[in-house]
């Protein structure tokens, strides 16, 4: 694949602001939070900027990996520093973007350890950055490590229910999922007499077919627990619920696409006939999670289960959608990953307004507060009409490709996940209706709305999931360039 | 011969005067004690510094200074001078014997300095023994209850056990090739390759090294030694020690280059048990030292994965594994004895609200312990990934899966560190710390940061010393 390299480090500041913002972080004082706060939102919007940047100054017409950046680092093992973008990164880079800067939003008026909450939001999405626009092997496991760690601290400190466990949890089964990557990485590095760890110059190599379904399967199995592939799911729904308002739009919007994203540039880029082997395997297990899913969120009364049930569910028309391995599918896969992304972020976002106010996330106790709090319940019903797939959002478009291409590839499979998501789609209707449109709670009804401030990310997130709902050729388009010809190697 | 040659060895040794005429006097002083100790250490840093490309034979051919030998020299220097650092308040220790308590630190530190350069069975038994003798004067040397004793018999028992262990192996060898000299050894080994004696000579010769490092099946001192001893000694020991070990465990394993497969199938195997009995076994620990020692068994586990490949990147790996090994844990021992400041031994649910107590030492800890658990972007993590990628490119892919796997094994006893320094809240007084001691909490965070982000400037220097051994 041609590489176009940078007139500027776009890609490294883009990297660098939130480790910079760290750093002046660590040089203020707890008590000066709206420093703290204001430094933490520019480091953010720089990322953003740059990150609106490379999405829109991306040349389609020119194609291939641009805004590149390449420099040695370890030569003993041939590891460099090598980054870029294409028209598969550059919608994730746009996601975390989106997601970072509406999570600080989101998170301005909390009160507890403020200082160190940011430090770890934006150590976390340095890592984010960092794997999505990594071509080299170990910097792309060092930035998905990165990203994995401070869930951890973030959850334990700042969570909600049963956060211990959660965290616990989620880190132990993020860092299995590791300990099998670590081994499949290395196999690949290893058996490619290269001694390099440059993803471009791996995939030009024919491994055997022992080696790639070995590799194949350790890396799908190590990323997928990230991507929440049913049955290594467990440890999603409840982090979402442990974790606090920003943390679950991070999480839920960004961190799980790393594992997915992770399958497809790395485990199906660089073992192609792996990929093939266990295709049939990766549909199966995704058209479970989809059904999984949406009959467990079914049986949930919180609504922080519900989303995180929906959002195992959706990962799962991910997971199909790259299974298909045709264009479509792979499309849908990434404009799905976006889409989810923005779509998750913002119903995280509301539910955290609703339990700041009201200190609770049961359907049943919530009811008719669209009554009460319309501009808050119209985010949270705009969140789920976009979840149940209603054409102008962005996920129907995701959805409608996946599927498309599903059940061309695997029928019975595709028609299931259907199915399912109709079911799901009905449910998700009928939370709707049970929680903002019944008799109101008279214990909330003195509650105030959202104000513009904290209404401002919320606004973004629907922004982008209805631009990119009614012009979706700006996202297809550019994805299209990088799928092409990434089928064709595969 | 130049004396910049001999230059390190004999600086510690007018050191090691020096502290020796300290221990004569007939009143204590131990603050001075700790002042003069501390200057020479810092002195001898930057002897070590200056020494570094410093070239040659020595002693009928016995003593080779080069650039692997003078890499471990400048670690064993920084060891001492870092335990010393800490050793300024020695409560564990009674005070009419801090000048010993020095004197032996050193001298331990010029056995393991000669050991290093050692080139000769001999030369290398006797540089082993003098660096154990100190240690076994500085086990029992904590006062208090009976644990001590305990300790200091069951390190000299083991020490001893292992000792004859490498006395036989270094006898099966010369029998075997009529040399002492391991120049001389190694081209004679070929010879050897159609009989098992070699193997199980060299294995043999190994154990005085496996003892130190505390490789399967000579780790059964490491708990309770760990536990029983003053805490400045136990960190002396967890960190210098190792790194010698280290090294002449590369100069032997060297010699069975050539032998293969059997010699390193053996090596995986005890690579193997260590690491996942280590880690295991630590998980039920409750005492943080206890669990520190069976952390350090399974870490020497992980190194071996980088001597048993017998090549370039996976020696130069293991060597800045050894180093990255002497930060992180140097820095894990330095919060322990701050946090436990009177000397007693700390169970982990005792780190409750350190968070509050000092959050810089907390920090040290969080990154200390990350670093341990190999969690990016720490030295450990890099060092990890070093030794993995090494052993993979010889083809060891259930070794690296099984150490991957252990990996996250090991997380599960960090995080509970972790956990209760920064989540658990405890009402106890804040920890002050001197100016200095931040300096070095600084230093020492900022070293396991940036060179596991920056790692080729040590990996090139671990390769060039390589190369002069192979």
């Amino acid at each position: 694949m041609a590489e176009h390299p940078a007139s500027f480090p776009v890609l490294t500041c883009m990297l660098l602001s939130p480790v910079v913002g760290i750093a002046i972080l660590l040089c203020l004082k707890e008590e000066q939070r709206f420093l703290i706060r204001a430094v933490a939102l520019v480091a953010a919007g720089i990322s953003f900027a740059l990150s609106i940047y490379t999405f829109a100054g991306y040349d389609k017409q020119l194609g291939g990996i641009q805004f590149v950046e390449k420099y040695d680092w370890v030569k003993a093992f041939g590891i460099s520093y090598f980054v870029g973008v294409e028209g598969m990164n550059a919608p994730l880079l746009l996601l975390t973007g989106i997601v970072i800067f509406t999570g600080v939003l989101t998170m301005w008026e909390l009160q507890h350890r403020v200082k160190e909450y940011f430090i770890f939001q934006l150590a976390l999405v340095t890592g984010v950055f960092g794997v999505f626009m990594s071509y080299d092997l170990f910097f792309f496991f060092l930035f998905y490590e990165i990203a994995v760690v401070p869930m951890y601290v973030l959850i334990l400190v700042w969570g909600s229910t049963r956060r211990i466990y959660a965290a616990m949890k989620l880190t132990l089964y993020l860092m299995a999922g590791s300990g099998l990557i670590i081994p499949g990485m290395l196999l690949l590095y290893s058996s490619s007499g290269l001694f390099t760890f440059d993803m471009l110059k791996l995939h030009g190599v024919p491994f055997s077919p022992w080696i790639q379904n070995v590799a194949f399967v350790l890396l799908f199995l190590g990323f997928g627990v990230l991507a929440a592939v049913w049955p290594f799911h467990t440890w999603s729904p409840v982090g979402h619920v442990a974790a606090p308002t920003a943390v679950s739009m991070l999480h839920a919007g960004v961190l799980m696409k790393l594992g997915s994203f992770a399958i497809l540039r790395v485990a199906m880029y660089l073992c192609p006939l792996g990929f093939q082997y266990w295709a049939q395997f990766m549909a199966l297990l995704a058209a479970i999670g989809i059904v999984y899913g949406v009959f467990v969120g079914l049986a949930q009364t919180d609504l922080k289960y519900v989303i995180g049930y929906s959002s195992v569910s959706h990962m799962g028309i991910v997971s199909l959608g790259l299974a298909t391995g045709t264009v479509d599918g792979l499309n849908g896969a990434v404009f799905q990953m976006f889409a989810h992304g923005v779509m998750t972020a913002l119903f995280f976002s509301a539910v955290g307004f609703i339990y700041d106010r009201t200190h609770t996330r049961e359907i049943h106790e919530l009811g008719g507060f669209s009554r009460i709090m319309p501009v808050a319940s119209a985010f949270f019903i705009t969140a789920a009409l976009c979840g149940a797939g209603v054409p102008g959002m962005a996920s129907f478009w995701a959805e409608l490709l996946v599927m498309v291409a599903a059940v061309k590839v695997f029928p019975i499979r595709g028609l299931l996940a259907i199915a399912a998501l109709v079911v799901g789609a009905l449910f998700a209707l009928r939370v709707v209706q049970t929680t903002f449109y019944n008799e109101p709670n008279p214990k909330f009804v003195h509650f105030e709305d959202v104000s513009p401030f904290l209404g401002l990310p919320r606004m973004i997130l629907i922004g982008f999931l209805v631009f990119f709902g009614i012009f979706p050729q700006y996202m297809l388009g550019l994805i299209k360039t990088s799928i092409v010809p990434f089928i064709q190697g595969l | 011969m130049s004396v910049l040659q001999f230059g390190v060895e004999l600086y510690y040794l007018v050191m090691a005067l020096v502290l020796f005429f300290l221990t004569l006097r007939r009143e204590p002083k131990a603050a001075a004690d700790h002042r003069i100790a501390f200057s020479l250490s810092a002195v001898g840093l930057l002897v070590a510094l200056l020494c570094l490309t410093q070239q040659g034979e020595l002693f009928f051919r016995s003593y080779r200074v080069d650039l692997f030998s003078q890499i471990f020299k400048l670690a064993l220097a920084l060891g001492l001078f870092l335990v010393l650092a800490i050793s300024r308040n020695l409560p564990s220790i009674a005070e009419r014997n801090h000048a010993e308590f020095y004197l032996f630190l050193t001298t331990c530190t010029i056995g393991m300095m000669m050991l290093v350069s050692s080139v000769e069975l001999l030369t290398i038994y006797v540089s082993l023994e003098l660096s154990s003798y100190s240690l076994y004067i500085l086990v029992p040397l904590r006062r208090g209850d009976d644990i001590d004793v305990e300790a200091g018999i069951k390190y000299l028992f083991f020490g001893a056990v292992s000792s004859c262990f490498m006395l036989f192996g270094l006898s099966y060898i010369f029998g075997a090739t009529h040399s002492t000299y391991l120049s001389d050894i190694m081209a004679r080994m070929p010879e050897l390759v159609a009989s098992p004696i070699g193997v199980v000579g060299l294995i043999l010769a190994m154990a005085g090294f496996f003892f130190k490092l505390s490789i399967f099946p000579f780790h059964f001192w490491a708990p309770d030694v760990y536990q029983g001893g003053a805490h400045q000694v136990v960190t002396f020991i967890a960190t210098a020690s190792k790194a010698a070990a280290v090294a002449l465990l590369i100069r032997l394993a060297v010699l069975g280059a050539q032998y293969g497969y059997h010699f390193t199938q053996i090596l995986v195997f005890l690579s193997i048990i260590s690491m996942t009995l280590g880690n295991l076994v630590a998980i039920i620990q409750k005492d943080f030292k206890r669990m520190l020692a069976y952390s350090s068994i399974a870490h020497a586990g992980y190194v071996l994965i980088g001597v048993l490949t017998l090549q370039e990147t996976g020696l130069a790996s293991s060597i800045y594994y050894a180093l990255a090994y002497l930060v992180m844990n140097f820095t894990v021992f330095m919060v322990l004895t701050q946090v436990a400041q009177d000397g007693r031994d700390l169970k982990i649910a005792e780190l409750a609200g350190l968070y509050h107590r000092s959050p810089l030492l907390s920090m040290s800890l969080i990154l200390g312990i990350f670093a341990l658990a190999g969690v990016p972007p720490s030295i450990g993590f890099t060092g990890k990934l070093f030794l993995f990628t090494s052993a993979m490119n010889q083809g060891y892919f259930w070794l690296v899966l099984i150490g991957a796997v252990n990996g996250t094994l090991s997380l599960y006893f960090y995080l509970r560190v972790v956990y209760a320094a920064y989540f658990v809240d405890a009402k106890l007084p804040p920890i002050q710390l001197s100016p200095p001691m931040r300096a070095l909490n600084y230093a020492l965070c900022a070293t396991i940061l940036y060179f596991g982000v920056a790692p080729n400037s040590i990996m090139e220097l671990a390769r060039a010393a390589v190369r002069a051994v192979l």
